[in-house]
């Protein structure tokens, strides 16, 4: 057993410092974390040309090839030698397979190496714990969004219940797919993101053009909206009654319109009056601002954050590797695997009330 | 337009996501007066077009359940300009959420609350024979009352707003996983309370067959969801 | 004898509802009424299960004509086309208004707060008994009122007839 974890169960105060891996998709990153504070946080995106979307094996290429260069980013900008590290901690799932192996595989490694205890965790887990720890929300009704999740999540009784989720493709997806299949003169950019992207033409858009909004008790479907784009508004755009921007504008205005919903008629089943936005899609200023029109219709507060922590990173990963270390939860090495489908409310909160 | 004198008169019950609840005297009964407000945070062309669509949806399908013979508020009147609502006010009743939780720690009470999630299961299952989507079921969408000198409780469906009509067994399917997850993480540990309500369901319905497979089905979605990023 | 009812909503609005047995000049009176020299509907009483069934025509009779959205003429052509549980204006003529044999009426009036005179003035130009408003219940014609407005017997297992017959008139403009 490690020694800073011996210092932390007999009471003796004690800085604990934390590395998480993170490349559950196309991003890589490693950040470190010390009792609260970002020490560092480098990353990498694996971009993919106009209309492609990244495939698992490419993705795991990309990371292999620059993890160890990132590593040695995040000790050296955090000043910090493998010794001075208290546990690593990597993303258990969900995720696609290739690139979590990839990544675990190097956690793996470098614990054993430097004789550090593991610590697998819940990829969603680590937006949560991070958007808590950046705003300093104290129990928020958090609005998951990415490119795999669409989920309205609040604590109760030791878990993140899913209160809200998509009841077919995520937010992120939607958006992506959408750039995807949008005949314009030049296809929408992966760079940095299709949705960065779309949230930029967005702004050029006037006109609005009614698509189809699906909410369903507490949940979302995105996926009759792309569809309807393939072709009613396909046709829209070919005969000149509505341009790109227009549509993007439009996209936005019904997909976040549904998600702010849903995030109130959660805060209004729960009674919470706080909404925490977290994931890729989370750092669209348009969402960020109707949530913020709702929360102060409700008199509830809003936090989010900037890129730097909604897109997916290394430190978030730290942080909830953190609190898993901080209330005796390790991962042991015979169960430090991988897993695609990892839900949320499968996760024991052991360091909340 | 209603006077305004009439809110300041009226009390504010609750403020919901979408609407606010007064309770008022409206032509000399006791009444709940359902008022969707704008929302100020969507595009006003989309606040239009779902506020009137919801408020339609609404009483349509209250008269449709009615209709059928399930319990659901008397419409009284509807003003479709400032999206109100006036309906019945379901007098000396609670929610079946707040009824589970009161008795969810008796154990005593165990085979009541069985025969409850039965008799929600029966509801629903004739509700949805009359190809009635609720959109939005919760334990907080249904009342209990009293009824006296029969011995048991009324079930009251409300809330009507995501309402449509369909007979396609997916949409069947994904009301009751709505009711499912609403269910399950309001009162949790109720998982075999909800079996009964399902099984109850299964037994009642015509149709229930291909219903229940469709709800095994998005319950996998769910589950078998890649949630990459 | 009469029933004066304050629209909450628009609260300078009573609705005064007569009822008459007896009457010998329904036609004379059904004429005035179409000519306009006589401001109140007249509705036939077997089609009313209660006061509050007029209450609730009457009410959504001023909300529309103050908004500018009646179907009708007049008011008080609203207020019996609003009884109706169908859209058609001359089956809710035929349905609910007065026939030239009838011998039983029941009269509705909207004023405003100072008008009791209006009252009294339009009773007396009914030949025939007044009798108090809940004797309603002795001329009502359930069996007619549930086949017009397609009451089936389970809907009565979840509330009264008054109950089915206002849900069908508060909601018949989206049926």
């Amino acid at each position: 057993m490690d020694v800073s974890y011996l210092r932390q169960q007999s009471g003796v105060a004690a800085m604990t410092v934390i590395i998480g891996f993170e490349g559950s998709a196309n991003k890589i990153g490693i950040g470190i974390i010390r009792d609260g504070e970002v020490l560092s946080n480098p990353r990498r995106t694996y971009i993919t040309p106009p209309g492609q979307g990244f495939m698992p094996s490419d993705t795991a290429r990309h990371h292999r090839a620059v993890i160890l260069t990132v590593l040695k980013e995040a000790l050296e900008e955090a000043g910090l030698k493998p010794a001075d590290i208290d546990g690593v901690a990597y993303t258990k799932g969900p995720g696609m397979g290739a690139p979590l192996v990839t990544v675990a595989l190097v956690a793996r490694t470098v614990a054993q190496l430097w004789g550090k205890p593991l610590l697998g965790v819940n990829h969603c887990v680590g937006h949560i714990e991070m958007g808590r720890l950046i705003t300093k929300a104290n129990n928020p009704t958090v609005l998951y969004v990415s490119g795999g999740n669409t989920q309205v999540i609040a604590y109760s009784e030791r878990r993140y219940r899913i209160f809200g989720e998509t009841i077919d493709i995520a937010v992120g997806n939607c958006l992506d797919r959408f750039a995807r299949v949008i005949k314009v003169k030049s296809k929408i950019s992966n760079d940095p993101s299709p949705g960065y992207n779309i949230e930029q033409m967005a702004k050029k858009g006037t006109q609005y053009v009614e698509l189809p909004y699906t909410v369903k008790g507490m949940d979302v479907s995105f996926s009759g909206i792309l569809s309807y784009i393939e072709e009613a508004a396909h046709k829209m755009l070919s005969s000149d009654q509505c341009t790109a921007e227009d549509l993007c504008f439009s996209l936005q205005e019904t997909v976040f319109s549904m998600l702010v919903e849903i995030t109130e008629r959660a805060m209004a089943h729960c009674g919470s009056q706080e909404v925490l936005i977290v994931g890729g899609v989370g750092c669209n200023l348009r969402l960020q601002e109707m949530m913020g029109v709702m929360c102060k219709e409700r008199g509830a507060k809003l936090f989010a954050t900037d890129e730097r922590f909604c897109i997916d990173n290394g430190a978030m990963i730290a942080q909830a590797g953190w609190e898993m270390f901080r209330s005796g939860q390790v991962t042991k090495l015979e169960d430090s695997w991988i897993t695609q489908r990892y839900r949320t409310d499968e996760v024991e909160v052991t360091w909340r009330d | 337009m209603a006077d305004p004198e009439f809110f300041r008169g009226a009390q504010l019950l609750k403020q919901g996501a979408e609407a606010r609840l007064y309770r008022a005297r409206f032509l000399g009964k006791p009444t709940i007066v359902k008022e969707r407000f704008p929302k100020c945070y969507r595009h006003p062309v989309l606040d239009e077009k779902l506020t009137h669509r919801r408020t339609v949806q609404e009483v349509r399908s209250i008269l449709r359940c009615r209709r059928a013979g399930i319990s659901a508020p008397v419409v009284y009147f509807v003003d479709y300009k400032s999206h109100c609502i006036f309906l019945e006010e379901i007098v000396g009743s609670s929610t079946v959420r707040d009824y589970i939780s009161s008795t969810q720690s008796k154990s005593c009470k165990e085979r009541e609350l069985e025969h409850l999630a039965e008799h929600i299961g029966q509801i629903l299952a004739k509700m949805h024979d009359e190809d009635v989507i609720h959109g939005d079921l919760t334990t907080s969408n249904m009342l209990l009352r009293c009824v006296l000198n029969v011995g048991e409780s009324e079930l009251i469906l409300i809330d009507f707003g995501l309402s449509y009509i369909s007979a396609l067994p997916e949409d069947k399917g994904v009301d009751l996983y709505v009711l499912e997850k609403a269910f399950l993480s309001t009162h949790p540990n109720t998982e075999e309370l909800f079996e009964k309500l399902l099984k109850s369901y299964a037994a009642s319905s015509k149709r229930s067959s291909a219903v229940i497979k469709k709800l095994d089905e998005v319950r996998l979605r769910g589950r078998k969801r890649s949630m990459v990023g | 004898m009469h029933v004066t009812h304050e629209l909450e909503l628009f609260p300078d609005n009573n609705v005064t509802q007569m009822l008459f047995k007896e009457v010998k000049n329904a036609a004379e009176l059904r004429q005035s009424a179409v000519e306009g020299k006589l401001n109140a509907a007249l509705i036939n009483p077997t089609m009313l299960v209660n006061h509050f069934q007029v209450l609730v025509a009457a009410n959504k009779a001023v909300h529309l004509q103050k908004s500018g959205k009646m179907k009708t003429k007049s008011l008080y052509s609203e207020i019996i086309f609003n009884l109706s549980p169908t859209n058609n204006i001359s089956e809710a003529f035929k349905r609910f208004g007065i026939s030239d044999g009838d011998d039983a009426v029941m009269l509705v009036l909207v004023h405003s707060k100072d008008e009791s005179q209006l009252v009294s003035d339009l009773a007396a130009r009914v030949d025939g008994q007044q009798v108090p408003v809940e004797d309603l219940s002795s001329l009502s014609d359930a069996a007619k009122i549930k086949k017009l407005y397609k009451i089936t017997p389970q809907e009565e297992k979840c509330g009264t007839v008054l109950d089915a017959v206002v849900c069908r008139m508060a909601t018949k403009d989206v049926m």
